[in-house]
């Protein structure tokens, strides 16, 4: 069974004594940890619809006729608290507005990223749902979801009576029978791989510029060498990466606290980074871009979503250098 | 009602983590610095509220308790009070209302935070912590389970403005907005972010956290403690005639809270406006007699937890329109020797963010300035809670 905490969070009981100006300090790892059976009350309907019937329930008042959804409510605070009426909502909508996409989560969440959270107003409500987005089209970027994008709300095939059990993707990612379908669950979707970005053959130009930026990537990782703050930056983590460029490609490798760069092709690497202009990583390292910012641009393609950890990591060197 | 005077402010060195004191130590830091600046005794003080926002953050469900004694309060009232961002402005906004009231002639309101004792041992570094323990602030139903952050929370309301004003909060106005909150924390110095230089082309080019803010446009977690003392008008006059200083006198206050829910209309959440910062400033405007808010006011202490929300928060203020946030450089408004004097502080996102108290180091701000620098009229403001949900405004003046 899935733990209420995630046993690798939890630390062990012990102590230290830090020094601040001469002074000694005990610090102590501690917790504040409740457990609870928390029941979902007159809220149950809605949670047990998703799991059970794969249904959306609102609520609409039948004096001022206004639909609400989730079904949060039971009676009408506008209309003198008259009893709210239970209806089912259609799974399809709009999106309330532009929906902001997490880059940088808690530890619960760091694993997702990065991961859109949004309100759809579906066909007749008056309220909006919240809700996640997903695109089946690889990773998530600004993009993808505006105000007014038409979705879907789809099922998890495993549903637990969490608002995680439902997502919605666009309407034009699925065909029209997907579209039609009520019910629709992640498992009928296509969520293949996108292709990775193919990049233009190497230029002397394009040679040149990525000539440079390896020279100067080397410099960083010299630097990481003797910089506490760098290194803390890669404590504890290991990733090879192959990096495309349309100058040619080169490795990024990190072994914990070191920071190595590798002309060339590497073998067996972790993910793979993709971009058409080399010169990204000099812009990178002269602060005049992020990594990160560069992938919602849609400048820098990776592999798998689940390193934008290791996007993160990269991004706090030349930060950690300047300050070092 | 009565006549209300801040008669003394004090707040502690803003920083990012203090090994080195509680928030007991904290607390007593600040209280000792806002006695000296009123010259008064503690003994002269009739009653205290707390502004503390979050138990987990201090470890305790009753976390102003052990204040009471060691502030030199005991066996007199105290009440603690927690509205999310705006536990600071609604706290002394209880705080003036007790002495408005003619319940106590002379208040202490203490806000204190002490965030960064959460730590994350996954990563090894604290932030991951602190926004879980924010994480818990959202609707628990229906969002949490979601990823609800503070960030993402404001980033939809951001977001749904852009999509009503598109050619609104351009990253070049937010980066030059950034560089000038920077520079004027220089001149703060209990800033945490004091010595730091972040230029427009930095605050530019700096990753995005959440999808539109970046990560130095976004505010700092701090840990510390702020003091406002206020008093009624016999009492205040005669004490800052003593300790040499002008009063500084509320004249107008409001606050509003929005539905946390979105929806079609005003009866919900309208997810492009922060309905309730503006339905504050009226407020106060109403109260403090202010019909034109650019002309009668010269001083700001705004609560930027984001630049972009800054500018909105400007707009439905009154100081620029809605739609054109960007007129805030673009026009001069906040520019150095513009009409607006906005966050000298250095605001929330160079200043300090010690989240039950930012808000009283906002107050420390404008008070600071109206004394020093003579302005006439401020305005302080504290937003919080899910999709920017609560809004507080203060007006304070100085009569010559």
């Amino acid at each position: 069974m899935k733990k209420v905490i995630p046993p690798e969070l939890i630390p062990d009981v012990d102590y230290e004594i830090l020094e601040v100006g001469g002074e000694r300090f005990l610090q102590t790892n501690e917790a504040m940890f409740t457990f609870y059976k928390r029941t979902k009350g007159e809220q149950s309907p809605f949670f047990l619809a998703l799991k059970e019937r794969k249904v959306i329930l609102g609520a609409r008042c039948p004096k001022c006729q206004i639909v609400r959804v989730p079904l949060f409510e039971l009676y009408c605070p506008e209309c003198e608290f008259e009893t709210m009426e239970s209806i089912e909502l259609p799974d399809t909508g709009v999106m309330n507005s532009t929906p902001p996409i997490t880059y940088f989560a808690h530890s619960l969440f760091q694993h997702q990223v990065p991961f859109g959270r949004g309100r759809v107003l579906l066909k007749g409500a008056d309220t909006a749902l919240p809700i996640h987005v997903y695109t089946t089209k690889g990773i998530l970027t600004p993009r993808i979801f505006k105000k007014g994008t038409e979705v879907k709300v789809v099922f998890r095939d495993e549903r637990m009576g969490m608002p995680t059990d439902i997502f919605a993707v666009p309407l034009s990612e699925l065909s029209g029978k997907q579209q039609k379908k009520r019910g629709l669950q992640e498992s009928e979707l296509d969520w293949t791989s996108p292709e990775e970005p193919s990049v233009p053959k190497p230029t002397p130009e394009t040679t040149k510029t990525l000539k440079q930026a390896l020279t100067k990537l080397s410099e960083l990782a010299g630097k990481v060498a003797t910089s506490e703050r760098a290194q803390k930056d890669l404590k504890g983590w290991k990733r090879s990466i192959q990096v495309k460029t349309g100058g040619g490609p080169f490795g990024i490798l990190i072994d914990d606290q070191k920071l190595s760069i590798q002309d060339g092709s590497i073998e067996a690497p972790d993910f793979v980074m993709v971009c058409k202009d080399p010169g990204l990583f000099e812009d990178w390292m002269d602060f005049r871009e992020s990594l990160t910012n560069a992938i919602i641009a849609e400048k820098l393609w990776i592999s798998l979503n689940s390193e934008f950890t290791t996007v993160f990591k990269l991004d706090r060197l030349p930060r950690s250098l300047k300050r070092t | 009602m009565r006549e209300v005077a801040i008669i003394g402010a004090g707040i502690t060195p803003c920083k990012g983590r203090w090994v080195e004191k509680t928030y007991w130590g904290l607390s007593q830091m600040a209280v000792k610095a806002a006695l000296e600046d009123a010259s008064i005794s503690i003994k002269e003080v009739d009653a205290v509220v707390y502004g503390i926002y979050n138990d987990i953050f201090e470890l305790s469900a009753i976390p102003e308790h052990p204040l009471q004694g060691i502030i030199g309060m005991a066996n007199k009232p105290g009440m603690r009070v927690t509205c999310g961002g705006a536990t600071g402005a609604y706290a002394m906004l209880s705080a003036y209302t007790w002495v408005a009231s003619g319940l106590y002639d002379i208040v202490l309101c203490l806000g204190v935070e002490k965030a960064t004792d959460c730590f994350d041992f996954d990563s090894m570094t604290s932030t991951p912590e602190v926004i879980k323990t924010i994480g818990w602030s959202g609707d628990t139903f229906y969002e949490r389970e979601l990823g609800w952050t503070a960030s993402d929370s404001y980033a939809e309301v951001v977001l749904a403005y852009m999509d009503e004003y598109p050619d609104d909060l351009t990253d070049e106005v937010s980066a030059r907005i950034t560089e000038i909150l920077c520079q004027q924390a220089q001149n703060n110095p209990y800033a945490q972010r004091h010595g730091e230089s972040v230029t427009a082309e930095m605050a530019m080019n700096s990753r995005y956290v959440v999808y539109p803010f970046k990560l130095l446009e976004t505010c700092v977690y701090t840990e510390g403690a702020g003091v406002i003392i206020f008093a009624e008008a016999k009492k205040a006059e005669a004490i800052c005639k003593n300790a040499g200083c002008p009063p500084i006198w509320i004249t107008g206050v409001g606050a509003s809270n929005e539905h946390h829910v979105a929806g079609k209309d005003e009866r919900h959440k309208l997810m492009h406006r922060i309905l309730s910062d503006h339905l504050a400033a009226q407020a106060a405007y109403r109260m403090a007699g202010i019909t034109e808010p650019l002309k009668q006011i010269q001083i700001i202490e705004l609560h930027d937890a984001f630049i972009k929300q800054l500018q909105i928060t400007m707009a439905e203020m009154g100081f620029v329109s809605l739609g054109r946030s960007d007129d805030l450089i673009n026009e001069g408004l906040m520019v150095p020797g513009g009409p607006i004097l906005v966050n000298p502080s250095g605001g929330l996102t160079y200043g300090g963010h010690f989240v039950g108290g930012s808000n009283m180091f906002s107050c420390w701000s404008a008070r600071r300035e109206l004394i020093d620098k003579g302005f006439e009229r401020g305005l302080v403001h504290g937003t919080g809670s899910t999709v920017a949900q609560y809004g507080c405004a203060m007006i304070i003046e100085r009569r010559n």
